[in-house]
């Protein structure tokens, strides 16, 4: 009886006095050494129990650019735009915001931008140049409220196609962050194609929930050329 | 290991999954080829022919699923300072740390949090 005891324990432990101390990490390291094992290989069938359509990535209508700028002095201002990566899957998509930082957290000073592939996030970009934006102005609370909430659905309306026919005239979108004021905007592609600015405005102020007593504009880009700094009318307003 | 998830996707049958639903009131709202649906195809264009549209509540969905969670593909090239400082850096790394942070359950909590 002693005897077995004796072999039964030391099975378990390697021996000595510290017994229950002993006993108990190594009761703590078995299990953990197989929940290793474990861990490893259920990430291949854990994958099978998602229904097939979750494991095929859904293709958008376009590629779609990340860009990030940064305010270096040593640059001029077009080299402080930098490509980050670009996307064609809804799946895509999301792997890179869930692993990227919200806008809210950017440095002031930065902006992230989201364009179809081959526009550049300039007004100089030949798909721009006869385009304006829809432009959302929010105050510092904002940054934490809603900022963040208004980018994810200004993508996703983008991504998914929620401007509908008119989605062919939108060239993408901008998130500054700003000491005073960030702002969002999404850029169009002619400012002269009144129909078509007024209906991504509205679909972009029902998207974003934002309430009819607050008013968004829309400046042609020429505009705001000509006059850096100062205050730029709005074409349309919505 | 079993066959890729597209071949799979091949042999076993399944519906096609619904962003939108479209009403049809008359039959000049059909589209005029057959391999379009109303309102636009998930899979595929045609020529001059169907947009690939997606609903914001089927995008939020998409969120959630297995692929939506891995890195994306190029990690590397992405500035470590538009990273989340949560996000887990590579597989070899995860093995070495730590086995009782999980960081793959870590994330998933907080995708929950975010879900409207």
């Amino acid at each position: 009886m002693h005897k077995q005891q004796q072999r039964n324990r030391g099975r378990v432990v390697t021996t000595t006095d510290a017994q229950g101390c002993q006993r108990g990490s190594d009761r703590f390291r078995a299990p953990s050494a197989i929940s290793e094992v474990e861990k490893m290989e259920p990430e291949a069938s854990n994958l099978e129990e998602f229904p097939p359509e979750l494991l095929i990535k859904h293709p958008l209508q376009h590629t779609w650019t990340l860009w990030y700028y940064e305010p270096e002095h040593s640059k001029v201002w077009q080299d402080r735009q930098r490509e980050v990566t670009s996307f064609d899957t809804a799946e895509d998509f999301w792997s890179l915001y869930n692993h990227m930082k919200q806008a809210s957290e950017l440095r002031i000073g930065n902006d992230y931008s989201m364009f179809k592939q081959g526009i550049q996030p300039m007004w100089e970009d030949d798909a721009n140049k006869h385009g304006g934006r829809w432009l959302i102005n929010l105050d510092r609370k904002q940054r934490l409220t809603e900022l963040d909430r208004f980018w994810l659905e200004t993508l996703l309306c983008m991504i998914g196609e929620g401007f509908n026919a008119y989605s062919d005239d939108v060239c993408g979108a901008v998130v500054n962050i700003r000491m005073k004021q960030d702002k969002i905007a999404v850029w169009t592609a002619n400012a002269s194609n009144q129909s078509s600015v007024m209906e991504i405005g509205r679909k972009l102020k029902e998207r974003l929930r934002i309430p009819p007593s607050i008013i968004i504009g829309y400046q042609a880009h020429k505009d705001n050329k000509n006059k850096p700094g100062s205050v730029i009318k709005n074409i349309y307003t919505i | 290991m079993s066959a890729s998830p597209i071949a799979r996707q091949a042999t076993q049958s399944q519906s096609i999954p619904a962003s939108k639903s479209i009403v049809i009131q008359d039959a000049n709202q059909m589209p005029a080829d057959y391999s379009s649906t109303p309102g636009g195809t998930l899979y595929s264009t045609t020529p001059g022919g169907t947009r690939i549209v997606y609903e914001r509540a089927f995008l939020m969905n998409l969120r959630n699923s297995p692929i939506s969670q891995t890195p994306p593909k190029n990690l590397p090239s992405i500035p470590t300072n538009l990273l989340k400082s949560t996000a887990p850096v590579s597989i070899s790394s995860i093995k070495t740390a730590n086995p009782l942070i999980k960081d793959v359950i870590d994330d998933a909590s907080e995708q929950f949090e975010m879900d409207m």
